[in-house]
C-alpha cells in the first residue's frame, strides 16, 4: 500500500522569489508590512512582478492577500487605522515616498473589484470614460477612440456597441464586470490589479473574464487575487501563496501546483485545510 | 479530513498494489516454466488478463479523478505517474504471457537452460520485486538498484546475442533469443517505472528515456 | 434519527401550517384596515379642503389684495406672493447649508466633531417651531427694530436645514462604499468622487429630503407670526412685514364671517396646490437620467410597440 510521499525536500521559504533573470520587473513590493492598529495583516512581504505577466495570489480567507493587493495602489489611504510600511515601486519609483502624488501614480495602477461596481447613474459610455472625463479630458474624438479600444480589450464591444448610452446597471453581472475592466483600462494603466474578479459571476462569465485576462497580459502586468485555484492554474504565470500575513511560497505557477516546495503550500492547494 | 478525492486515491493505490503482486507472480511463473519445463500457460494467461483489466480500471479511475477533482501537487504527481506505472505492470503481464508462449511453441526446453539464463532470470525477478516495493513505499533509493539490475540485463543481452549466432542448436537459440528480448523489455519498463516513482517524490522528470532510447539507434 | 421520528416531526409541521395561514389572513385584514383608517383622515382632509375651497377660487381671489374685513371681496394675492418669496429665500439659505453639512457628516464624519454636530442636528430637528420663531424674533426683529422678510426667511431656514442635513447624510450613506473605492481607484480626487459620483447617485434621496423640508416650512405658521407678522399689501422690500398663506389662513379662520371662512378654505387649497406643484416640478427637473431613459423607453415602446 502506497504511503505518503517521502518529505525529504520540503523547506520553509519566506519571502522567496523567482530567479532574477534579465527580465524586467514592472512592479516590486519590498518589505511591505500593513497593520490595522497593533496586529499586522501583512507581514514583511516582498514580491516582484514581471512585466507583461499574470501573477496570482492565493491563500485562505484572512491571509492578507486582498490587503496586500490594495496597498499596491495605495487604497489604504482611505482606510482608518491602516499603517503601511515598506516600498512599492513601479519602474523604480516608490509609490509611498513622501514626494509622490498618489493620485498621479494611482493612474498607473488600475483596479477591478470583486463585485462589479459600475457607477449607477451613468451610461456605459460615461462609465468607461469616467476616469478621463472627471479628470478634465473633454475631446470627444479621443473619448470615442478609448471607449472602443477598451471595450474591445474587455471583450464587451460587440455586445454593447449599438447602445452605449444604455444605463450601465442594465447589463448582466458578467457584462458589468467587463465594463469595470474597460473602465479601469481607460485611464491607460500599466499594471492592473484584480480582486477576485470572477467570484461573483456564473461560469460562462467567468470564462470570458479569464479569456480577457489572457489577452490583456500581452500588454499589461496583471496581479489577481483568487480563491479559485484552478483559475490560478489556468490564468497565471506566477503564483504567490500567503498564509496569516506571510508570503509562504512564490514560484512559477506550474511548479507551485505540481511540486510545491513548502509543506503548507502542498496542504493548502490539495484542500487539506482552509 | 477526508477530501472528496481521497476514496478514489485509496482505490487507485489498492488496485495498483494488486497489479504489482500479480505481476511478480506472473513473471515468476512464466520464467520458471521456461527454465523447468512446467506448463503454467493457463495461470499466466489468467493473471496477464487480470492485470490488463486492472490497467483499464486504473486508466478510467485516473481520468475520472482528473475530470472531477483537478488534482494538484502530490495528488497530481501520483496520478500522473500511475499511468506509467500501471502500464509497466500490464507490460510485465504481457511479456510473461509471451514467455509462456515460447515454451508452448518450442515444447519443453529446459535443456536449453544455461548459466547466463539463470543469472538473468534471477535478476529480473529481483528487479520486479524491487520495483513493486519501491512503489509501495515510495522509496526512491531503490531506483539505483533497479538501474543496476537493468544495466546488468542489458549487458547479458548484448553479450549473448552474438554468441547465439554461432550456436548450432536452432531450437535453443531461437527460444533463448526470444526470452532475452522479453526480459530486456521488462527491464526497460522497470526503469521507466522507477523514473515515474522518482517523479512522484521529487517532482523531477528523469531522462532515463533518452538512455534507453539509444537502443533503437545504432549505439 | 430514524424515519419514524422524522415523520412525526413532519406531521407536527403540517398542523401548524394550516393554523398559521388562518392567522396570516386575520393579521393581513387587521393591517389593511389600519392602513385604511390612517388614510381616511388624510383623504378626507384633501376632499374637505377641495370641496370647501374650490368655490372661492377665481382670478380675482388669486391676485387681489384682501378687501375690508367681512366684505368677502378681495383675495389672497399678497399671501401667495409672500409664501413663495419666504420659502424661496429660506431655501436659498437653508438648502446649501443643509446639504454641505450633510456631505460633511457623511464623507468626513468619523470624528468627535461630527458626532456632536450630528447630535445637535437631531435635537434641533425636534425643536418646537415656535421656539425657533422666538429666537428669530430676538435675534433679528428686535435688533433691526421691525418685522421683516429677512426674519421670516431666517426662522424657516433654521427649521429647514437640520432636515436637509439629515436626509442628505442618510442618502449619501446609502451609497455603497464600493463606488467611492472605484472612483479613488481611477485616480480621481476625493472631492471629485464625492461630487460627481456619490452625490449623483444619491440625488433622488437628497431631492426628496429637500422637498420634504420645503413642504414642512410651507405650512409653518408660528415662526411667521413672530417674524413677518403679516400684511395686506404686496411685496415692497425685504425690510417690511409680509403676508404668507399660513398666516392668512389663520387670520381668516378666526373671523366670524362666512365669506372670510370661504376665503380661508380657498387659501388652504391654494397652499396645498402650491406644495404639490413644487414637488412635481422639482422631481421632473432633477429626476435621475437613468429613470428618464427608462421612462422614455417605456413611452416609446407603448407608442411604437417594438421589442
Amino acid at each position: 500500500m502506497a504511503t505518503k510521499p517521502n518529505t525529504l525536500q520540503r523547506q520553509i521559504s519566506s519571502s522567496s522569489n523567482i530567479p532574477t533573470e534579465e527580465e524586467k520587473f514592472k512592479m516590486i513590493a519590498e518589505n511591505v508590512t500593513i497593520s490595522y492598529g497593533d496586529k499586522p495583516a501583512v507581514n514583511n512581504v516582498t514580491m516582484k512582478f514581471k512585466e507583461k505577466s499574470v501573477t496570482a495570489l492565493i491563500g485562505p480567507s484572512g491571509c492578507g492577500k486582498t490587503t496586500f493587493l490594495r496597498c499596491l495602489n495605495r487604497m489604504h489611504d482611505m482606510t482608518k487605522n491602516a499603517k503601511v510600511e515598506g516600498k512599492v515601486m513601479i519602474d523604480g519609483i516608490d509609490l509611498y515616498s513622501k514626494d509622490i502624488d498618489p493620485i498621479y501614480h494611482r493612474r498607473k495602477v488600475g483596479m477591478v473589484f470583486q463585485k462589479p461596481n459600475p457607477f449607477p447613474t451613468m451610461s456605459i459610455f460615461d462609465n468607461v470614460t469616467a476616469g478621463l472625463r472627471l479628470n478634465g479630458v473633454k475631446d470627444k474624438k479621443i473619448l470615442n477612440e478609448i471607449v472602443e479600444d477598451t471595450l474591445k480589450m474587455a471583450y464587451l464591444w460587440d455586445e454593447v456597441k449599438n447602445d452605449l448610452k444604455k444605463p450601465a446597471v442594465e447589463l448582466s453581472g458578467g457584462q458589468q464586470q467587463r465594463l469595470c475592466i474597460a473602465r479601469a483600462l481607460a485611464i491607460q494603466p500599466e499594471v492592473l490589479l484584480m480582486d477576485e474578479p470572477a467570484s461573483a459571476l456564473d461560469p460562462i462569465a467567468t470564462q470570458k473574464i479569464e479569456e480577457t485576462i489572457t489577452e490583456l497580459k500581452k500588454e499589461f502586468t496583471i496581479i489577481i487575487v483568487t480563491h479559485n485555484m484552478q483559475q490560478a492554474v489556468r490564468v497565471s504565470d506566477y503564483t504567490g501563496f500567503m498564509y496569516l500575513g506571510d508570503l509562504v511560497e512564490f514560484r512559477e505557477t506550474k511548479k507551485l501546483f505540481t511540486d510545491p516546495k513548502n509543506e503548507l503550500t502542498a496542504k493548502y492547494v490539495q484542500g487539506q485545510f482552509g | 479530513m477526508t477530501r472528496l478525492i481521497d476514496p478514489s486515491l485509496e482505490k487507485l493505490s489498492q488496485t495498483m498494489t494488486e497489479m504489482g503482486d500479480m505481476a511478480i507472480k506472473c513473471v515468476s511463473l512464466a520464467v520458471d516454466s521456461y527454465l523447468e519445463g512446467k506448463n503454467t500457460n493457463d495461470q499466466v494467461h489468467d493473471l496477464s488478463d487480470s492485470i490488463r483489466n486492472k490497467y483499464f480500471e486504473v486508466e478510467d479511475l485516473i481520468f475520472d479523478m482528473l475530470l472531477k477533482y483537478q488534482p494538484v501537487a502530490d495528488d497530481f504527481r501520483m496520478i500522473r505517474s500511475s499511468t506509467e506505472i500501471s502500464y509497466a505492470f500490464s507490460r510485465f503481464g504481457r511479456y510473461a504471457y509471451d514467455i509462456t508462449q515460447v515454451r508452448d511453441l518450442f515444447g519443453d526446453i529446459s535443456e536449453c537452460t544455461n548459466e547466463s539464463l539463470l543469472e538473468i532470470t534471477k535478476k529480473v525477478k529481483h528487479m520486479i520485486k524491487e520495483a513493486v516495493l519501491s512503489f509501495a513505499q515510495l522509496d526512491v533509493r531503490k531506483a539505483v538498484k533497479i538501474q543496476e539490475d537493468e544495466a546488468f540485463i542489458d549487458k547479458i543481452y548484448k553479450e549473448r546475442l552474438p554468441k547465439l549466432i554461432e550456436s548450432n542448436n536452432t531450437k535453443c537459440v531461437l527460444a533463448e533469443a526470444l526470452l532475452l528480448r522479453y526480459l530486456e523489455r521488462i527491464g526497460d519498463h522497470a526503469v521507466f517505472m522507477s523514473d515515474a516513482i522518482n517523479y512522484i517524490v521529487t517532482g523531477k522528470h528523469k531522462p532515463s528515456e533518452k538512455r534507453i532510447a539509444s537502443h533503437t539507434k545504432s549505439s | 434519527m430514524n424515519i419514524n421520528k422524522r415523520q412525526q416531526y413532519r406531521n407536527l409541521f403540517k398542523q401548524n401550517v394550516e393554523r398559521r395561514l388562518f392567522v396570516d389572513k386575520i393579521v393581513r385584514l387587521i393591517v389593511i384596515s389600519c392602513v385604511v383608517t390612517a388614510i381616511i383622515p388624510l383623504g378626507s382632509i384633501l376632499v374637505e379642503v377641495f370641496k370647501n375651497g374650490i368655490a372661492a377660487i377665481s382670478i380675482e381671489f388669486l391676485t387681489e389684495v384682501p378687501g375690508s374685513i367681512g366684505s368677502g371681496e378681495g383675495g389672497i394675492g399678497p399671501a401667495i406672493q409672500g409664501t413663495l418669496i419666504v420659502i424661496g429665500m429660506a431655501s436659498i439659505i437653508g438648502v446649501p447649508i443643509g446639504v454641505l453639512s450633510g456631505i460633511f457628516l457623511s464623507e468626513f464624519g468619523d470624528n468627535k466633531l461630527a458626532k456632536s454636530v450630528r447630535f445637535f442636528n437631531d435635537v434641533f430637528m425636534e425643536f418646537p417651531s415656535i421656539l425657533l420663531g422666538i429666537f428669530a424674533f430676538l435675534v433679528i426683529v428686535l435688533v433691526l427694530g421691525h418685522f421683516s422678510v429677512w426674519a421670516g426667511a431666517f426662522a424657516l431656514a433654521l427649521i429647514m436645514f437640520p432636515i436637509v442635513a439629515r436626509t442628505t447624510e442618510e442618502s449619501l450613506k446609502m451609497i455603497p462604499v464600493t463606488y467611492r473605492e472605484a472612483g479613488i481607484a481611477l485616480g480621481l480626487r476625493h472631492w471629485v468622487v464625492t461630487m460627481r459620483i456619490v452625490i449623483a447617485a444619491a440625488k433622488n434621496g437628497m431631492v426628496t429630503g429637500v422637498l420634504l423640508s420645503v413642504a414642512r416650512i410651507g405650512g409653518e405658521t408660528a415662526p411667521l407670526i413672530m417674524t413677518i407678522l403679516g400684511s395686506s399689501l404686496f411685496f415692497n422690500n425685504f425690510d417690511t412685514p409680509m403676508d404668507a398663506l399660513p398666516l392668512r389662513i389663520w387670520r381668516l379662520s378666526l373671523l366670524p364671517y362666512d365669506s372670510a371662512q370661504l376665503q380661508g378654505w380657498g387659501a388652504a387649497l391654494v397652499l396645498i396646490l402650491i406644495i404639490l406643484a413644487i414637488n412635481i416640478g422639482v422631481r421632473t427637473l432633477v429626476l435621475n437620467k437613468n429613470d428618464t431613459y427608462r421612462f422614455g423607453k417605456m413611452i416609446k415602446e407603448k407608442i411604437g410597440g417594438t421589442k
